[in-house]
């Protein structure tokens, strides 16, 4: 902690939230919110006089609230930086606190909170977890029997930092208990709460029953559990030594603790599968070891960044076997916790870890960005002819179309990240994408659709998140439709009504148009774009006499493998309720009015060309000489 | 410029990945690769065991220079695994990156469709099929070079952070740790000892 302060390269900033983060790779603003604390950092020397006349006195979130603070205090003696702050929800500004600091005169009561932009290489997000809070399990009667205390009280209690000094007492009566059951699983491995195990907490309760032992060598100690879990080097050594020392290990998951209401003594009521029954034991007190969730500002975070998060709420990695330490956005990393349950020596390693990816950022000169940017056809846009529209600078996530009228856009292309909403939006296809252009999606659309089209199902996906889900699926080896046919985009603003137009006039059995969820978006609001699109379309096509379920519009995220398949044998049950002769003759109905709709797109250039050669696919079945295998 | 290589016609080369048997195992990529070869612009249409090993590789390299390729598509797994992996090989072999487009055969088929092998081995074709028509567009693309700011920010004072912050500063990096909390330290300074070794956390 202290190295990090006095590192020259390291510029601390406490008491301080990022706020806004804007721009790209190499190139981020971010708006930083420096928070009051009416002392000057530059200023206070952390002498402690302040607090010392202070007369207010409010729970210290750092002792868990078990310790009161001052309204002007520091979290512990080993603050970094050390540096007093006030609480001005308890401070009854009585001012003596400005009398007691004197000449230092480091106390501000007019001090306000500052907004600061940084630029910024690289980012890495190492924001930690948060841990569950066991009074929601009211059966362990937490909250309500005094000596039912959790892990991280136990830290606090039975630390010679901590507010009794070291001395382990408990609550009720202040009196060093004789006997302590641990229970693990708290919150953890419980379909109730969070169904996935906390990764650390096995060794953390025999770390605690080892300290314990080692203080109190005649103290009774139990520790409740489903399995013990250490997997790492060293642990089960450590795991060994515990059960040496004489700690009790009985595994079963305590379904009840009840309180002796005289001496306020526990009974944890448990099954011992050594003993083979249920069993009711006394302790004096009990230590809840609860589950490490994610912080509760984690959807705050993931916005602002524009990061993923994982079903449970933890931050998405790029990939978790190649890219455990990516986030899908180019120059932002994770370590630590925020990204899933994990001990110190994991933390400190992906640390290092995420240090050396952010560093490859900062280290290079220049950058290189996918060329997957948004182009203007001049000659198609009705602005350059003088007539009103503007239409794809309302579809631009990021300020980077310039518009003048009379004249056709400019998209400044640093600005440009790549979405597809202005090109899809356009109603003139005068915008196309490099890499994703109107001729190579529908020459795929065609070929996908070439053999009996009314069987299949043409999934647009977006990159980041659909296209994830689908892979997960195959990962996971859900077992889906395989008349399944997936095509993929950057985002879902980039899926063209044309396509969706299209797809229905070769005859697609159904289409499914999936992007990301709202707040994944990977283009800030590309996929409100195209929500907002594919909404209209599905009111259309109800109008027009569509069966339901033919059109379907999902947000799949990339951590929704099981989603995927889901929707996708949905669909098929959709198409495989519908008489053939009754969905070919709906198809059919359809047909001008897809063609109608979808004409304009075959004025965009390469259109005709694309269209040949996907028939000349389709036809194409053994007519060329093969070329050799 | 329709083509690359300094030629006009398009020439697209097909590579089949068995994957071990991952793809091999639901589907015969010697069937999907036959296949392939009818397609219109298709030169070469081969299969090979595992085509980002070094053996794949060189095999794409070889065969687009040999047969003066200028569109390859590799079906084989996601891109989100490989594809950067294929326009480094490509790009090897004097080919723009772009000009290489991926199929997704494994993930999103065999994996997927392991038990209806008949209909995997027709989605396979009709997914490989979809990659040649859309590569039979692609066209030669650089990527755009962006300046970088030389300075890091780390979101979050605890043990990972600090941690980052203290490696990014060692490497030179100019580096803002941002703690909304009044001290750094996270839960690990609330902490007694640390297992297994039981030194103290701070």
């Amino acid at each position: 902690m202290v190295d990090a302060s006095r590192h020259p390269k390291v510029d601390v900033r406490t008491y301080t939230e990022v706020e806004r983060v804007e721009g790209f790779v190499g190139n981020f603003k971010a708006q930083l919110r420096e928070k009051a604390r009416f002392v000057f950092e530059d200023r206070c020397n952390g002498c402690g006089d302040c607090a010392e006349v202070c007369p207010i006195e409010v729970p210290n979130y750092f002792e868990l609230n078990i310790a009161p603070r001052k309204a002007i205090d520091v979290a512990m003696s080993q603050s970094v930086p050390l540096v007093y702050n006030i609480d001005m929800d308890s401070c009854i500004e009585c001012y003596q606190c400005v009398e007691a600091c004197g000449e230092l005169d480091a106390i501000d009561f007019s001090m306000e909170d500052k907004l600061v932009w940084e630029d910024i290489g690289s980012i890495v997000i190492a924001t930690g977890f948060n841990h569950f809070d066991p009074s929601a399990m009211t059966e362990y009667g937490y909250g309500r029997f005094p000596n039912v205390i959790t892990a991280m009280e136990m830290e606090r209690l039975n630390n010679s930092a901590g507010p009794t000094g070291g001395n382990l007492i408990r609550p009720s009566d202040g009196k060093n208990p004789e006997s302590i059951a641990i229970i693990n699983c708290v919150g953890s491995r419980d379909k109730r709460f969070n169904p996935s195990c906390s990764n650390f907490c096995c060794m953390y309760a025999i770390k605690n029953a080892v300290l314990l032992k080692q203080a109190y060598p005649d103290m009774e100690l139990s520790v409740y559990y489903i399995d013990i879990r250490t997997p790492s080097k060293g642990y089960e050594e450590f795991y060994d030594r515990a059960r040496k020392l004489g700690i009790r290990f009985i595994q079963g998951r305590p379904g009840l603790i009840t309180e002796d209401p005289e001496t306020q003594n526990v009974f944890v009521h448990s099954e011992d599968r050594d003993l083979g029954r249920v069993t009711e034991r006394e302790y004096d007190m009990v230590m809840l070891n609860q589950a490490a969730i994610p912080q509760p500002d984690a959807d705050t975070i993931s916005s602002v960044l524009n990061i993923t998060q994982s079903p449970g709420g933890w931050f998405m990695e790029y990939h978790p076997k190649l890219r455990p330490l990516d986030t899908p956005t180019d120059g932002i990393f994770l370590a630590g916790a925020c990204q899933g349950p994990k001990d110190i020596p994991s933390s400190v390693a992906q640390g290092a870890g995420a240090a050396a990816r952010a560093g490859r950022v900062v280290h290079s000169e220049e950058w290189e960005i996918e060329p997957t940017v948004a182009v203007v056809w001049e000659d198609r846009c009705i602005s350059a002819e003088g007539k009103k529209c503007g239409v794809c600078v309302r579809a631009c996530p990021y300020g980077s179309i310039l518009y003048e009228e009379g004249k056709a856009p400019e998209i400044v292309t640093a600005k440009c990240h790549g979405c597809g909403g202005c090109v899809a939006e356009c109603p003139h296809n005068a915008i196309t994408q490099l890499h994703f252009t109107d001729a190579q999606i529908l020459a795929q659309i065609q070929t996908l659709l070439a053999d009996k089209p009314e069987e299949k199902i043409l999934a647009f996906r977006c990159h980041w998140c659909s296209y994830g889900g689908a892979d997960l699926a195959g990962v996971s080896h859900f077992d889906y439709s395989a008349n399944e046919r997936g095509l993929r985009v950057m985002c879902s603003a980039r899926m063209d009504a044309d396509f969706i137009y299209e797809a229905f006039r070769l005859g697609a059995g159904a289409v499914l148009f999936s992007g990301c969820h709202p707040q994944d978006c990977h283009y800030i609001t590309g996929q409100r774009v195209g929500a907002k699109r594919a909404k209209r379309m599905l009111k259309q096509f109800e109008r027009v006499g569509m069966t339901s379920g033919r059109f379907r519009i999902e947000w799949i995220s990339a951590a929704e493998g099981d989603k995927y398949a889901r929707v996708v044998n949905e669909m098929q049950d959709v198409l495989d309720s519908i008489p053939e002769e009754e969905l070919q003759e709906e198809i059919e109905k359809l047909q001008p009015y897809m063609e109608k709709r979808a004409r304009r797109m075959r004025e965009v250039p390469q259109i005709e060309e694309a269209a040949s050669f996907a028939e000349k696919i389709a036809l194409g079945h053994g007519t060329q000489d093969p070329a050799s295998t | 410029m329709v083509g690359d290589n300094g030629n006009n016609e398009i020439r697209i080369g097909v590579f089949l990945c068995h994957c071990g048997s991952n793809i091999a195992g639901v589907v015969d990529p010697r069937e999907i690769a036959e296949y392939a070869a009818t397609l219109p612009n298709v030169v070469r249409s081969v299969d090979t065991m595992y085509a980002c090993a070094d053996s794949g590789q060189s095999l794409i390299k070889e065969e687009i220079q040999k047969h003066n390729l200028n569109r390859v598509v590799v079906s084989a797994c996601s891109v989100r695994m490989h594809e950067p992996t294929f326009r480094a090989v490509v790009k090897e072999a004097g080919l723009n990156p772009f000009l290489m487009e991926m199929a997704n055969i494994r993930e999103q088929c065999t994996w997927a469709h392991g038990h209806h092998p008949e209909e995997a081995l027709e989605k396979a074709k009709s997914l490989t099929a979809a990659a040649v028509a859309k590569a039979r567009f692609l066209t030669p693309l650089d990527m755009i070079k962006v300046p970088v700011t030389q300075k890091a920010m780390v979101v979050g004072g605890g043990v990972a952070g600090i941690n980052a912050a203290l490696d990014l500063a060692d490497q030179g990096v100019e580096t803002i740790l941002v703690e909304k909390e009044p001290t750094i330290g996270g839960v690990m300074a609330q902490l007694n000892k640390t297992f297994p070794t039981m030194d103290c956390s701070i």
